[in-house]
C-alpha cells in the first residue's frame, strides 16, 4: 500500500519571479529561506509521487467550461505557459495516471464529483514552489486544480472533505510508493481589485493560528466569515484547507511567513508533521 | 455579471503572446473580431477600468492591462478609483 509521507503548503506569488529584483533584500532572504526549507522538507520525505493542489490562473480553463475541481490524469503535463516563467526548468512534467485514476475512483466512491483532464498545463501556481524549492528533478506530479479564481468556489468544508478523501485514496493505493501532498496559494492578497496590493497580516496570522490549533469547526467558521472580506487571492486558502484535511487536521507547522508588499502577497509556507498526533 | 465576449477577449490576449503583440500594434483590428457590445468596446478603447471591472474576473482584468501595456502604477490608481466609484454607487442605493 502507498504511504502518505508529507503534507505541505506554499504561496506562489508571480512577482517572486517577475519582480524579484524589486523585492527588498530582507524579504528576499525570508522568502528564499522559507522556499529552500520547504523544498528540503519535501525532498526529505522522498516522495515517489507528489499530489499538488493549486488553482488554474486562466491557463487551462475559461468561463465557458470551468470545473470546480479537476484531476490531472495525464502521463505528462506541460510546464508553465506564462512568458515570464520561461526560465523555469520544467518544460514537460511527468504525471502518474494510475494514482490519479485511483484518486478519481476513490472520489466517486465517496460521492465527490471531480472533473478530469488528460493533458494539463501547470502554471506558476504549480511550478513556482517546486522551482524555487529546488526540486529538480521533479517526482511525477498528480495535479488537482481547485477553482479558487472565479465563483462559484468549492465550499471550505468541501475542501476539507476533499483532503480527507485524498488521504484515504493515497493510503489505499495498492502499490508500495511514497506520496506527498503540496497545496499552493494564499495567504491574503488581492489581484485586479480595488484592494490590489493590500495584505492583511492579522488575518493571515489568525488563519495560521487556526491551522495550528487544528479545530475543524473553528477553521471553517473563521474562513467562511472572513474570506469574503479579504482580497480575492485569499480564496486559494481553500487549497491549504484540503492539505489540512489530508493531514487529518493536525500537526501544522509554519515554516515561514513574509508580509511582502513587493509581491502583493502575504506569503506563507508550512508543513504538517504527520508523526505528531495529539 | 460577467460579460462573456469581453472576458474572452481578455482571456485570449493573456493566453497568446503573438496576439498580444498584434493587439498593441493594431487594437482596432483585434477588437473587430470580437462581438463586443458598443458600450463595452468603447470602454475598452478608452481604458475605462471603472466600467470594465464589474464585467470581468479581476485576474483577467489585471492580466489584460499588463498585455495592453498600461503601467502598473496607472492600473493601481484606476482600479482603486473603480472601487471608490462602486462604493459610491452602492451608498446611493
Amino acid at each position: 500500500m502507498a504511504k502518505l509521507v508529507g503534507v505541505f503548503a506554499s504561496s506562489h506569488a508571480p512577482l517572486i519571479i517577475r519582480g524579484w529584483k524589486d523585492v527588498r533584500p530582507a524579504n528576499q532572504q525570508t522568502l528564499t529561506r522559507a522556499l529552500t526549507e520547504l523544498g528540503r522538507r519535501i525532498k526529505a520525505a522522498r516522495p515517489d509521487v507528489l499530489v499538488e493542489i493549486a488553482p488554474d490562473h486562466w491557463v487551462n480553463f475559461f468561463i465557458n467550461n470551468l470545473p470546480s475541481i479537476c484531476i490531472g490524469m495525464g502521463e505528462e503535463h506541460e510546464g508553465p505557459a506564462e512568458p515570464w516563467m520561461k526560465e523555469c526548468p520544467y518544460k514537460k512534467i511527468a504525471g502518474h495516471p494510475k494514482l490519479a485514476n485511483h484518486i478519481l475512483q476513490t472520489a466517486i466512491e465517496r460521492d465527490f464529483e471531480p472533473s478530469v483532464s488528460h493533458h494539463l498545463t501547470l502554471d506558476h501556481g504549480f511550478c513556482i514552489p517546486l522551482w524555487k524549492g529546488g526540486l529538480d528533478p521533479l517526482p511525477p506530479i498528480v495535479p488537482i486544480i481547485f477553482n479558487d479564481l472565479e465563483p462559484p468556489f468549492p465550499s471550505v468544508r468541501r475542501c476539507l472533505q476533499w483532503g480527507t478523501m485524498l488521504a484515504e485514496a493515497i493510503r489505499t493505493y495498492p502499490e508500495d510508493i511514497r506520496v506527498a501532498v503540496l497545496a499552493t496559494g494564499g495567504l491574503s492578497h488581492s489581484i485586479g481589485e480595488p484592494t490590489m496590493g493590500e495584505i492583511d497580516e492579522p488575518f493571515d496570522r489568525e488563519c495560521i493560528r487556526h491551522f495550528e490549533k487544528g479545530d475543524e469547526r473553528n477553521l471553517i467558521d473563521f474562513l467562511n466569515e472572513r474570506l469574503p472580506t479579504i482580497g480575492n487571492g485569499a480564496a486559494e486558502i481553500r487549497n491549504w484547507v484540503a492539505a489540512h484535511g489530508a493531514a487529518d487536521r493536525r500537526g501544522f507547522e509554519l515554516i515561514g511567513y513574509c508580509n511582502c508588499p513587493e509581491v502583493y502577497v502575504g506569503c506563507g509556507f508550512a508543513s504538517w508533521n504527520l508523526g505528531a498526533r495529539a | 455579471m460577467r460579460d462573456y465576449w469581453l472576458s474572452k477577449l481578455f482571456f485570449d490576449l493573456q493566453s497568446s503572446a503573438p496576439l498580444g503583440e498584434q493587439y498593441r500594434a493594431d487594437r482596432k483590428k483585434i477588437l473587430d473580431s470580437y462581438p463586443l457590445k458598443p458600450e463595452v468596446r468603447a470602454a475598452v478603447e478608452r481604458d475605462d477600468v471603472t466600467f470594465l471591472a464589474p464585467r470581468v474576473n479581476p485576474y483577467l482584468l489585471r492580466f489584460y492591462f499588463v498585455v495592453a501595456g498600461m503601467p502598473e502604477a496607472e492600473f493601481l490608481r484606476k482600479v482603486r478609483t473603480a472601487g471608490a466609484a462602486a462604493a459610491a454607487r452602492s451608498s446611493h442605493g
